[in-house]
């Protein structure tokens, strides 16, 4: 997938390729069976992520996990879930074509995001991960690190929430 | 240098000269200047007229609770770039700056509709509500349009806004609301001790009050050479941001600011895609208040005369724009402050006619610096009138003696310089719910209980001078990082030749004239006197509020930030009794004007709202489709071919469906998986139907109810495994729906093991439909046999569809051979492109909402909100069959039961076919049983949905009518605008294929 | 815009991610067939409206996505408390000794 970058010298708006993306639902007490099918350890506070290699995970939820792989070991992962679903239940859904993700890096990367987002984003953990809003649309927020965010957006409301970050991007050049 | 401009004086920039325009006449100034000030460094004090007696007005204050000097501005020259009621005193000059007076014709000089000055005495307090009364038919033809002739202030600009208005969060430690002494003080506190601190200003510099009184030293330093230090230590701190020309504009829940940045209308030149203005939203843990106070106005007849200001803003003009706003000024005040704005004019080489002081006595030291001066002084004097109309050039004058008003002398002068007190700033305050409490002895309401975490610092809570200021500045940044939990250091400030002082408030002032023929406004920008006032009060108005409304004292745009006061004085005074009895109206967002611009921010144009746009929009919109909003979606309506309007095309695209196959975008769709081994469990719960025996593959109607019974959503359920179920909703109700599948598994249900996850745009979802939709389909398929025997009428499977992964229904919303594909959406658009390209065999025809509208309407199935509307019952619908009568319970099961719900005579759905078939019947249109009764008409249902129908050759409709199932047959009237009624039949509101046998392709 | 504690994130965020969801503490019956028609449409309609502190649902929809309750004085606006679902209604006085 082609990747457009709106770059400037503070900070580039890019979207990013698609990965294998799934919503886990699972009681925490059953977390260890997914870590296991999963291949990585899940985190258990809300926030939190853990990653490792290409698998990402983020809780986001009491009982809700973000999962990230690459698209080459989507199918891998759904027959791990599959196989051991009879014994733990679970929910496993693929969400790879439901949300587009928008990077978003560089030393202005707070003052953009802040354009939308009402959480003060100085509080989101590196690593972590966060489900709010940005401007009207829901978002899952990722902070990679310091100044690298990510944002996931579901699919249709991806025209405006990149369009208001690329005329705040351009704001941020003016510099006023 | 123009006449007025006093060299050495003021902080504009002497070697940038501006040349702006006002009135089309080409005025110079300098860099730093306010159109107000420019305009006084030439002589101008005339700067509008007043709103209701288009009184020729001057500007009074060098601020922004400017209520005379409101002028128009054109900026960047554009169209679309014009703004009413700009405040000249706020405005910056710049090179090419366009301005305009407001509220004349045909000159701001000669003003005819100053005839409504002439006309006072019948314009008095409650003018309008006594006037316009009668006769009723003067209502609309008469007063209304005279009433919208004369309303407003100001010309509301025509063209579209083209500039770009940007918004922001912001989380700070501690905001410091205005940067005069006290704010300062506040901001280096909770500086240095490492909070994160804003620090705003509405103005295009910092400084407040110092700005205006050079000639104090804080630290053995003149005042500008501390502030600039203090700046620059400010901007040092990287945890200090600081904000000019940022006006906190409305204080919110839990110290949420709103804050308006002007970031441009000062520029010449502005940078491409630069904003014009940021509204930021701020949450500050700690909010420091240190707005300062308002100078009062004095209140006597011919008050308003141009030339004639605030003391305290001649000293602002003289200081910080090295203007002098008169030659020969007299000071009329009742306050000590005053006396420093005369001796500061005349140490600027003003000839300081007099200073004239309500009060019987004041301090030696200030009588001997008059006397040092060579400036009379006339102690407990009352002012009775002036001369002059464009300008004043004289002062009338009685002395008080014993209560009595002596006999009258005439100051004659240039400008009168005026001071009634101040009144310490808590419009902010207010807009907390903060208490205010009456100082009986300074005559003002100051902060009482908080409901915020605020400090109010400096003049806002009655302190005078700038010693003072310093100190409550630091101890409100103490206080503030002392809540977050740190610790502060307090810093001193010696301040020398601090001119601290006191001084007294009044009302109206006392007149050997008659005071019923005074002029003397308290509120200038609405227009309103004393008289009014008092008038108020004798007619009955008790209350502050009701005198408020009565009179419009304090509703104009500056909010009465001049006239809050003086109105309450004289109120009360009338009332006979104290000001606190009396009241006080509420400050209210914003706090000054704010464009619209700033609240809708990046909300305009293509940006106004969402618009969701499915896989399949593009190709939609490259063949011509029209558009229609559906929820936030926007969903093709018809194709168009030339020539064809809606009817012609949906007529078509019926037709080519009906007779062959159609093909339709259904992504907008709500889809939500419901998985678990709880699953059926739930669903049983949930919807009316029965699950459990619906085996794996196969799909099933589904109906959804309200608690109380009525119909919320509805779609088609498959059934993709044991433990999971595919669940469609409307497009308008998938949200909705997954909030109450959500609220009633989290709140009444958790013990069901099961989890519910929304993939309305995981999959983009295709529907064929047509006698020939398994054609086009079967050779795309790998994996399922798709014949009607192998998958028959609602069945569902995995598969392949042209490679890629898909669940394909096989269902119908049309009444033909139906397949709806999910794949990916990702692929959505590929698919449709392939589908589209093997159907031109059987001249497929794309279709939209509309035609799919009447295909199903054809077929009586209902769209939930259009043919429901929130009151209807699965049996009001004629879908009774879709309720699993042997379950013990589903949501709104035993509402069912209830009486309003079982009683006869609900109105039901039927379908209507008018006797005439061309007649097309309007949807919403009211039915009635008996044309000919008198009106009004007992009406007994309505239209919800009414089609051409290409299929039957003629009009088909559905209705809701009371008791229509025992109608049947009867022909019923739906009145039209012009009079007539149209009959129709009622009948069943399945229209075509009753039998089902189109389904059944082989 | 108010501030709102999510019992199940433990965080306290915008008034943005959050949505109101009615009165807290009505149960549906077990088994609603048993309610007389009174007893139904108390249940269904008759809401306490209350002048004060009031119990109150608020989902957050736009973060865990969790149903929780809260007291909240309808008069000041102010959220009071905030508890997850199925816990007991705090009591006021043992909240105001907390403080």
């Amino acid at each position: 997938m082609n990747a457009p970058v709106t770059s400037f010298d503070t900070v580039s708006v890019t979207v990013l390729p698609s990965v294998a993306r799934f919503n886990l639902r699972i009681a925490p007490a059953d977390l260890s069976v997914a870590s296991a099918a999963f291949g990585l350890t899940l985190p258990t506070k809300i926030g939190q992520g853990a990653q490792s290699g290409d698998r990402a995970a983020y809780c986001i939820g009491p009982d809700e996990w973000l999962l990230h792989a690459a698209e080459a070991d989507q199918q891998a992962i759904v027959s791990a879930f599959a196989a051991v679903r009879a014994d733990t239940a679970h929910s496993l859904v693929v969400i790879s074509d439901r949300e587009m993700t928008i990077g978003i890096d560089g030393p202005d990367a707070l003052a953009l995001l802040s354009v939308g987002c009402p959480i003060d984003l100085s509080r989101l953990p590196i690593g972590g991960a966060k489900r709010t809003v940005f401007d009207y649309a829901q978002v899952m927020l990722i902070r990679d690190a310091e100044d690298a965010f990510r944002v996931e957006v579901w699919r249709s409301y991806f025209p405006h929430v990149h369009g208001l970050l690329e005329i705040a991007a351009r704001e941020l050049t003016v510099g006023l | 240098m123009t006449e007025y401009r006093v060299e050495g004086r003021g902080r504009v920039n002497r070697a940038k000269p501006v040349k702006f325009t006002f009135d089309d006449k080409t005025y110079e100034g300098f860099e730093g200047d306010t159109v107000a000030s420019a305009l006084l460094a030439n002589g101008e004090h005339l700067m509008g007229r007043s709103f209701k007696y288009h009184r020729p007005r001057g500007v009074v204050t060098a601020s922004s609770e400017e209520p005379n000097a409101l002028i128009g501005t054109t900026r960047g020259g554009g169209k679309g770039r014009f703004e009413p009621n700009t405040r000249a005193t706020m405005q910056e000059i710049y090179a090419g700056l366009k301005t305009e007076s407001q509220n004349k014709w045909p000159s701001l000089k000669f003003d005819l509709g100053a005839i409504n000055d002439r006309l006072y005495m019948l314009f008095s307090a409650g003018f309008y509500y006594k006037t316009f009364m009668w006769p009723r038919s003067f209502w609309d033809s008469v007063y209304e349009p005279f009433i919208r002739k004369a309303a407003g202030l100001g010309k509301a600009p025509t063209e579209v806004d083209p500039d770009h208005y940007a918004s922001r969060y912001l989380h700070c430690d501690v905001l410091v609301v205005g940067s005069g002494p006290s704010g300062i003080a506040a901001a280096l506190t909770a500086g240095r001790a490492g909070s994160k601190v804003v620090l705003v200003d509405e103005n295009s510099e910092m400084g407040g009050t110092l700005l205006s009184e050079p000639s104090v030293s804080i630290d053995g330093q003149p005042a500008w050479e501390w502030l600039e230090g203090a700046m620059a230590e400010l901007d040092r701190m990287p945890n200090v941001t600081r904000m000019t020309r940022t006006t906190a504009m409305g204080y919110y829940h839990q110290n949420m600011i709103g804050l308006v940045q002007k970031l441009t209308d000062h520029m010449a030149d502005v940078p491409e895609g630069a904003p014009r203005e940021r509204m930021w939203r701020v949450r500050a843990k700690e909010v420091v208040l240190a707005q300062g106070a308002i100078e009062r106005p004095m209140v006597f007849d011919g008050n308003d005369t141009p030339g004639i200001m605030m003391a305290g803003a001649a000293q602002t003009f003289l200081n910080r724009f090295g203007v002098l706003v008169g030659k020969k000024p007299v000071v009329l005040t009742s306050h000590d402050s005053a006396w420093y704005s005369a001796f500061d004019m005349a140490d600027a080489g003003a000839k300081v006619v007099a200073i004239v002081d309500t009060r019987e006595t004041v301090s030696q030291a200030l009588l001997d610096e008059a006397n040092a001066r060579g400036i009379k002084t006339y102690l407990s004097y009352t002012a009775t009138g002036t001369k002059g109309r464009l300008r004043v050039s004289a002062l009338r004058v009685n002395p008080v003696r014993n209560g009595k008003v002596g006999s009258a002398h005439l100051l004659f002068c240039d400008a009168v310089l005026v001071c009634g007190g101040w009144t310490p700033s808590l419009h902010l305050f207010s807009h907390t719910k903060g208490s205010l409490h009456w100082d009986e002895e300074a005559k003002v309401y100051l902060p009482g209980h908080k409901t915020e975490d605020v400090h109010i610092a400096g003049a806002g809570r009655g302190l005078w001078g700038i010693a003072a200021a310093l100190e409550d500045g630091t101890k409100a940044g103490t206080d503030a990082v002392k809540s977050l939990g740190g610790n502060a250091g307090v810093a001193t400030y010696e301040v020398a030749d601090d001119r601290t002082g006191t001084g007294i408030t009044q009302k109206e002032l006392p007149t050997d004239r008659s005071a019923g023929k005074a002029k003397a406004f308290v509120d200038f920008q609405n227009d309103v006197t004393a008289k009014d006032i008092r008038l108020a009060v004798r007619e009955g108005m008790k209350s502050i509020e009701h005198v408020k409304r009565y009179t419009t004292n304090g509703m104009a745009t500056d909010q009465g930030k001049l006239s809050n006061m003086n109105g309450l004085t004289i109120a009360s005074d009338a009332l006979g009794k104290e000001a606190p009895q009396v009241g006080l109206t509420t400050f209210r967002p914003p706090y000054t004007p704010t464009t619209f611009g700033a609240f809708a921010g990046y909300h305009k144009g293509k940006h106004f709202e969402v618009t969701r746009k499915t896989p399949i929009d593009s190709w939609a919109e490259e063949h011509g489709a029209e558009f229609e909003p559906v929820a936030l979606w926007r969903r093709a309506w018809y194709f168009p071919m030339a020539g064809e309007d809606m009817h012609k095309a949906v007529a078509r695209e019926c037709k080519a469906t009906r007779e062959s196959l159609g093909i339709f975008d259904a992504s907008t769709l709500g889809k939500i998986e419901v998985s678990g081994p709880d699953a059926t469990e739930f669903m049983n719960r949930m919807y009316t139907n029965p699950w459990t025996k619906l085996g794996v593959g196969r799909a099933r109607y589904g109906l959804l109810l309200g608690e109380e019974g009525f119909i919320r959503d509805d779609g088609v359920i498959g059934r993709m495994r044991d433990d999971l179920f595919h669940v469609t909703t409307t497009t308008g109700g998938a949200a909705r729906v997954l909030n109450m599948m959500e609220d009633y598994l989290q709140t009444e249900w958790p013990d069901l093991k099961v989890w519910l996850t929304s993939t309305t745009e995981e999959w983009a979802t295709i529907a064929l439909n047509g006698p020939n939709a398994r054609k086009v389909l079967a050779p795309f398929v790998e994996g399922i046999d798709i014949s009607d025997e192998a998958f028959p009428h609602m069945s569902v499977r995995e598969c392949t569809v042209a490679g890629f992964p898909s669940r394909l229904f096989r269902i119908s919303f049309t009444g033909e051979l139906g397949f709806e594909i999910n794949v990916p959406a990702r692929h959505g658009k590929e698919l449709w492109e392939k589908l589209w390209a093997e159907g031109q065999k059987y001249d497929i025809c794309p279709y939209g909402t509309e035609t799919m509208h009447v295909l199903r309407a054809e077929k009586g199935f209902i769209i939930v909100g259009q043919d429901t509307d929130g009151t209807v019952t699965p049996q009001d619908a004629g879908i009774g069959w879709a309720i699993g009568k042997k379950k013990p319970d589903f949501v709104g099961k035993r509402s069912l039961d209830r009486p309003d719900i079982v009683a006869p005579n609900r109105k039901q759905l039927v379908g209507l076919l008018t006797e005439d078939p061309k007649t097309v019947l309007t949807e919403g249109a009211q039915i009635v049983a008996d044309p000919k009764q008198a009106k009004p008409m007992k009406m007994i249902g309505h239209v919800t949905s009414s089609y051409w129908s290409e299929s039957l050759g003629r009009s088909i409709a559905m209705a809701v009518v009371e008791g229509g199932f025992d109608r049947m047959d009867d022909t019923l009237h739906i009145p039209t605008e012009n009079g007539d009624a149209v009959p129709a039949k009622v009948t069943s509101t399945v229209f075509y294929d009753p039998a089902g046998d189109r389904l059944k392709v082989e | 815009m108010l501030l709102i504690h999510c019992p199940y994130c433990d965080d306290t965020l915008p008034e943005l991610e959050f949505a109101y969801a009615g009165e807290a503490h009505i149960d549906r019956p077990a088994d609603p067939s048993k309610l007389t028609d009174e007893e139904w449409r108390d249940f269904l309609f008759i809401r306490t409206n209350v002048k004060g502190v009031h119990a109150e649902r608020w989902r957050h929809i736009n973060g865990c996505g969790r149903f929780f309750n809260a007291l909240r004085d309808t008069v000041s606006d102010r959220f009071l408390t905030t508890y997850k679902a199925g816990e007991a209604r705090p009591d006021m006085q043992t909240l105001e000794a907390a403080e």
